[in-house]
């Protein structure tokens, strides 16, 4: 019984390693011979359809017009010059504008907190606090009247 | 070192090379992702790359060699982007497979040879669609561009017997898909 190529003999085969003895059994075996016919075949001609592919007459493979890239540009390219701007605009204005709120907010703080210390200081000056006012007018603060009418029970 | 002063001047004319390999980029970058204008764009992305690169190309492989090796990490890098997105924006201008068999020219074949041929065609084409990333692109440089192993295995930055694997099981499944694997 004939010993065919194994798949991995047919691999080898195709990658263009062609052993003495490999020649030998391709040559004395037609049906090892007519496999390798046929994958050589199929490759042969895939390689040539991807070779010549003709996707569409009105739009043909190329090369695009080389432009090569402005490596000599100055760095304050246009472009570059506005990011530049932009960036410095943000690192400069956003501390800036922060500093301002703070200031501010320290301002306002103050302000609440001397209105505040001056309700405080006028509350605790009053002799009498504001809802005991109305009474301090109908009290008599004549203080001869007063021992006088103290000292009659006694006498 | 000559060689390698030889090929640092091949770059010096770059509208030169692109001219040279610019079919050879495109064609693999087309066959690899199936699509024409993703492929365009894959080749115009090589040569920019390779033009932003020349100063560091010592001639260690053919510039053709290295513009591949470019290519690879392309089409590598798309597959990986493709994965990531959930839509296919590609089928609207992928390639419709099943004209592939209609690239062979006929060459004055009988109508019957002819349709063989490019079933046959199809057949590969269809086959590639089923491998691997790396076993396609090994399979494309190895029997579409006519690279070597070595060349191969340089463009790909795999190990050469890692080569003969990939290609070992891409020749299986073309093997399946023309009817030859028992």
């Amino acid at each position: 019984m004939i010993e065919h190529l194994s798949a991995e003999q047919i691999s080898q085969w195709m990658m263009g390693e062609r052993t003495p003895q490999l020649l030998q059994h391709v040559t004395g075996c037609a049906r090892c011979g007519a496999e390798l016919q046929q994958l050589e075949t199929a490759l042969t001609q895939f390689r040539t359809a991807m070779r010549e592919p003709p996707y569409s007459p009105a739009y043909p493979i190329v090369p695009p017009a080389w432009r090569e890239p402005d490596s000599s540009s100055p760095w304050y390219s246009w472009p570059r010059l506005v990011l530049a701007i932009a960036a410095l605009f943000i690192l400069v204005a956003l501390p800036l504008s922060w500093r301002a709120r703070v200031r501010e907010q320290a301002a306002q703080t103050a302000l609440a907190d001397s209105q505040l210390l001056e309700s405080v200081d006028s509350a605790i000056s009053q002799a009498v606090p504001e809802p005991m006012e109305p009474l301090v007018s109908l009290v008599s603060w004549n203080s001869s009247s007063t021992d006088q009418n103290r000292k009659a029970p006694g006498q | 070192m000559a060689a390698a002063v030889a090929s640092s001047h091949e770059l010096d004319d770059f509208e030169a090379v692109v001219r040279l390999h610019w079919l050879k980029v495109f064609r693999f970058a087309m066959a690899s992702v199936r699509d024409r204008h993703a492929a365009e764009t894959l080749a115009q992305d090589c040569f920019f790359r390779a033009y932003r690169a020349r100063g560091s190309f010592r001639g260690e492989a053919s510039v053709s060699t290295w513009l591949m090796q470019i290519a690879v990490n392309l089409v590598r890098d798309h597959a990986r982007d493709r994965r990531l997105q959930f839509w296919k924006r590609a089928r609207l201008t992928a390639v419709d497979v099943t004209t592939a068999g209609r690239w062979l020219p006929d060459a004055g074949a009988s109508p019957e040879v002819a349709a063989l041929m490019k079933e046959q065609v199809q057949a590969v084409w269809d086959a590639t669609a089923t491998l691997s990333e790396r076993q396609r692109t090994v399979f494309l440089l190895r029997f579409v561009e006519d690279m070597d192993l070595l060349e191969i295995a340089a463009a790909t930055g795999l190990k050469e017997g890692t080569v003969k694997v990939h290609l070992f099981r891409a020749l299986q499944a073309v093997r399946e898909r023309i009817g030859g694997a028992k």
